[in-house]
Formats: structure tokens, sequence, C-alpha cells
């Protein structure tokens, strides 16, 4: 396992797709300073006399920080891009005709592509979280850091959500064998499709059972992750967060890896 | 173990099409198999059921002595060459290898200079690989196949798309692999002329299903000058022959009579037949080129 994640870093580290992203993450972070230089110092004095800004907080502190990086359509957009650019990169090349067939456990290399990809997601998500807090910590007045556990458990909950997403994107590209899958899902995620659809189900599933129990926003997994507040949550919320996202990675990188098993190499 | 891959009645099966169809082929060691056969003949499956990347229907095989479910810790033991080469195209000739020669957990990179010398790739330093022509790209994937210092080799139609220069150089590399690292080969191809200047064994693949199987020595024997007699009893016009004192011959199908000496002889012997009371139904001195020996079995065949 250890050789396999050894390959796929090295890969990783090689491919040109893998640059761009971290570029693209690094603009990412400057663009989300800029956004709350402007919301929260107001240097053109544009939110002036409404008593707060746009952001609904006037001072920021690290977990809000949190929170406008990681919990943002934008960034799992390019996190998915990533994740299925890298995922897809040997079978598109059919690079992976001259490895797979060496592992008789072909779980195995679905398993260290997904564990390798998630590092490099992870190096990704720090290139632009950082490039953020420290244009903020030195150019916005109104940044105070706060407390260091607080924004640890936020980072750490919506760290573990984008892994999660990370998971499905890669279930999709494994599935259709294809980057389109894995970019479609993305797509329908990052664009508020999928919100659109849960909605009608919800009226669906309001219109024929009243008081239903479980409505699709609370299974299907953007609406978890959007609406979780982690700021404010309970021992029980982080709970069922934590559940239903390692839930969604156990399945969807299971299948994945049932699905690599299973399928013959064309 | 007296046979480095062998398999039995191994099958695939997509949908309603066989692919490939109870084949059973032996290979021993240090032999170079040619597994001849025309386009969707079912080569390209057969290599990649043994070379892990499909799952057989039905049947199986034995790879090392082993079967095939106990060879897990032996498959970095076979190289593979499934089409076209399967290359990381923005990387450089040694990154590519490095890629899979990490996997195998080989960290010895003069290894891989090495190697890429083999192959005559030891000059194209940093260019990547989307600059290198057809040929090139081919021997980077022999290369490749080569990581890991491999016992057998599955290489599917290596010369396809190359140059006649290519061709030479493709070839005169498997044959000096096989002579210089005793690696057992089985290679496959449909253009026979070609398998036939490196192949010690063949086999003819068609919709599916091996139709023959002939060494080297018997592939030339049935492409040389014979005479070819049809008498009216097989096993009758044997024995005179055999009292004429002819001995390098062979009787097909119980019908057909070839003689592969004294071809000057055809009338003596249609007359010693007729002597016994034996017709000839047909005589003729026959002499077919390679393809058209291959034509002649798989042009008769059941078409998929």
């Amino acid at each position: 396992m250890i050789n396999l994640i050894k390959m796929n870093l090295y890969r990783m580290s090689r491919a040109v797709s893998t640059w761009v992203m971290a570029i693209v993450i690094a603009v990412f972070g400057f663009m989300q300073f800029g956004s709350l230089k402007m919301f929260l110092d107001d240097p053109f004095n544009l939110f002036d006399g409404s008593g707060s800004s746009s952001l609904g907080f006037k001072t920021l502190d690290g977990v809000q920080s949190v929170s406008t990086f990681l919990q943002n359509s934008n960034i799992l957009l390019i996190l998915a891009i990533f994740v299925v650019l890298f995922v897809n990169a040997e079978h598109k090349a059919g690079f992976d005709k001259n490895i797979i067939g060496i592992t008789k456990n072909r779980w195995k290399q679905t398993l260290a592509r997904w564990i390798s990809a998630v590092i490099g997601m992870t190096c990704l998500i720090l290139i632009g979280y950082a490039i953020m807090l420290g244009l903020c910590a030195l150019f916005i007045d109104n940044f105070a850091f706060g407390a260091v556990a607080p924004m640890l458990k936020s980072l750490g909950l919506m760290y573990l959500g984008a892994v999660a997403f990370s998971a499905i994107f890669f279930f999709f590209t494994t599935l259709f064998n294809s980057s389109v899958g894995g970019v479609v899902a993305s797509l329908i995620i990052s664009l508020g499709i999928l919100n659109l659809i849960e909605m009608l189900l919800d009226m669906l599933v309001k219109k024929f059972i009243s008081n239903p129990k479980v409505l699709p926003t609370d299974i299907f997994y953007d609406s978890v992750y959007f609406s979780f507040n982690h700021e404010s949550a309970g021992a029980k919320a982080i709970m069922i967060f934590v559940l239903i996202s390692v839930a969604y990675i156990v399945l969807t990188v299971g299948g994945s890896m049932i699905l690599q098993q299973r399928r013959d190499v064309k | 173990m007296e046979y480095l891959l062998e398999t039995d009645n191994i099958t695939k099966v997509y949908g309603s099409i066989t692919a490939v169809d109870h084949v059973s082929i032996k290979l021993k060691q240090g032999e170079i198999y040619g597994l001849i056969g025309r386009n969707a003949a079912g080569k390209t499956t057969l290599l990649k059921m043994l070379a892990g990347l499909a799952h057989p229907t039905e049947g199986s095989f034995r790879i090392f002595g082993e079967s095939e479910k106990k060879t897990a810790h032996m498959r970095d033991r076979i190289g593979v060459l499934i089409e076209s080469p399967g290359l990381l195209l923005n990387l450089s000739a040694f990154e590519n290898m490095k890629v899979k020669a990490l996997m195998l957990g080989m960290n010895d990179d003069s290894f891989l200079n090495e190697l890429l010398c083999e192959v005559g790739l030891e000059g194209v330093g940093k260019l990547p690989v989307k600059r290198f022509s057809m040929g090139m790209k081919q021997r980077l994937g022999i290369a490749l196949s080569l990581v890991g210092h491999p016992d057998l080799l599955l290489l599917d139609e290596p010369i396809n798309g190359l140059d006649p220069q290519g061709i030479v150089e493709i070839r005169d590399l498997i044959l000096r692999l096989n002579s210089e690292r005793n690696i057992t080969i089985l290679i496959s191809s449909h253009i026979l002329e070609e398998l036939s200047k490196i192949a010690t064994r063949y086999g003819i693949i068609h919709n599916g299903q091996l139709i023959d199987e002939f060494t080297h020595q018997e592939l030339l024997q049935r492409c040389s000058e014979r005479i070819e007699i049809r008498p009216s009893d097989a096993t009758a016009a044997v024995t005179i022959i055999e009292k004429m004192g002819f001995k390098d011959y062979k009787v097909l199908d119980n019908s057909l009579i070839q003689i592969f000496e004294r071809l000057d002889e055809s009338g003596e012997i249609v007359l010693e037949l007729a002597k016994n009371n034996i017709k000839t139904l047909g005589i003729s001195v026959k002499n077919e080129a390679l393809e058209d020996y291959y034509l002649s079995i798989t042009g008769g065949a059941r078409q998929r």
C-alpha cells in the first residue's frame, strides 16, 4: 500500500494539472481575501450606514475564516476538478494497463489512489487557506484570530466534509471511467442544481407524507454540508455530521473499490 | 515446472459475443509463442486475461506452475504491453518508468536508465513522451514492461503502426530479450510473416478459438514445396507410399497426403497407386507463402 501511495504521489507531483490547480487555489485564496476585505473594511463605503456587513459579521476571526474558505461551493468545484483529473489520468492515458494486473487485489490500488488524492487535496486546501488567512491577518483591520481550539474544530469538521465530497467525486469518476462523471457531479452541486432537485423532492415527499421524519435534503450530502453550522453546533449535531460524512466516504470509496476489483480494464 | 504458462479452456464472454472460446495453450520456459489471428479474433482479450486485466468467464490458467489464484505475489514477474503503449504523455520516459518502479518498491534509478539504453532510448532526456514517435513509444512500452525483471512478457501487436525500420528494431529487441535474459514471450500479431521471424511456436486463433498450433519447423514444412495427393483410400495409399520408400509425409483429415521429398516422382506415385487399384482423385505440387497458408487455415473457418 505504501508503494502504491508513493507511486501516486510521484505521478501527482509530476502532473501539470496539479500545479495548475495549486495556482488556481492560491488565486482563490487571494480572491476570498479580497471579498472579505471589501465587505469588512468597506474601503469604498459601499455598506456604510447599514450597521453590519452583508456577511453577517463585522469582525473576522479564525472560525469565520473557515466558513468563508471551506464552506463554499467554489472551492468544492476546484477540489473536484483536481480529484477528477488526478484519478482519471491513468485510465485516460492507458497507463493503468501497465500496473493494474500486477496486484491481485486491485481495490488496494483504488484505495491508494483515493488516499493520495486526499493528500493532494489537503495540500491544496492548506495553500489556499494559508494565503487567505495570511492576507487577512496582514491587511484586514477587523481581523482577530481568536481562540485556536474552536477554529481547529471548525477546520477539522469542514475538512472532513470536503474529504467526503472528494469521495463522491472520486466515485463518479470511477463509475463512469471518465472525467465527465466527476466534473458533471461537481458542477451540479456547485451550481446549485442539485439543491433545486432536492427542494423539489422535498415538496413531493411533503405532498404525500404529512410530517415526514426524513427529507431528501437531510440525505443529500450538499445539504448536510452547506447547512451545517460548525460554529454553534452541539455534540449531537457534530456527531450526526461526522457520521454522515464518514458514511458517504465509506460507501463511495468502498463502491469505487468494488467496481475496480470486478471490472475489466478496457 | 514443465510449463511457464498453461491455460485450460479459458473463455471470455461479453454479452452475446464469445471473444475467447475455450482456449488451451502451453508455453515452456524460454519459448517465443506467436499468437496469430485477424483483428477481433480474440488475441487481445486472451492476453488481457493472462495479464490480469480481464476476468475469465470460464476456465483457468496456471503461471509459473501455480494456479492463477495463488500467483498474487508473482504477478510482478509478468511484463505487459497490451495494444498501444499506455504512457503518461506529459512525463518523460524515465518518469513513466519511475512511476511503475515505485509501485514495485524499486528505488534503483540506474536500472531504469539501463533499460532505457537497452531499448535505445538513452538520449531522450526530459523530453515529454507526447513528443515521441510511434516507434519510440513502442520501445518505451517494452521498457516499461521490463521494469520488475519479468520472466514472462505478454506483447500484443508490438509492431503495429511501425515503419519497416521500427519493425526490425523491435524484432531485434524481442529476440535479444529472449536470448540474453531468457524471457519467455507470448506475442500476438495478425502478420504471420513477421512472427515467423521470431517465434518458436505458433497458435492460430480465429473467432475466439485456437484452431491450430505448430512449431517453427512445422510451419516451414507446411509452407515448403510438397506433393499433395487425394487418393480414394488414404490408408491403403500410405502403405504403398511407404513401400516406395517415402518417409517425410503427412496425412491430413484421413484423406489428403502431403509428401515433402522426391517432388519429381509424382507420376510414379500415381502409377503405383493405380497398380494397387487405388484411384488418385487429385494430385498437385504446392508451395504456399506464409500468408497464403494462414489464410487457408482461417479463411474457411466459421465467421462470427
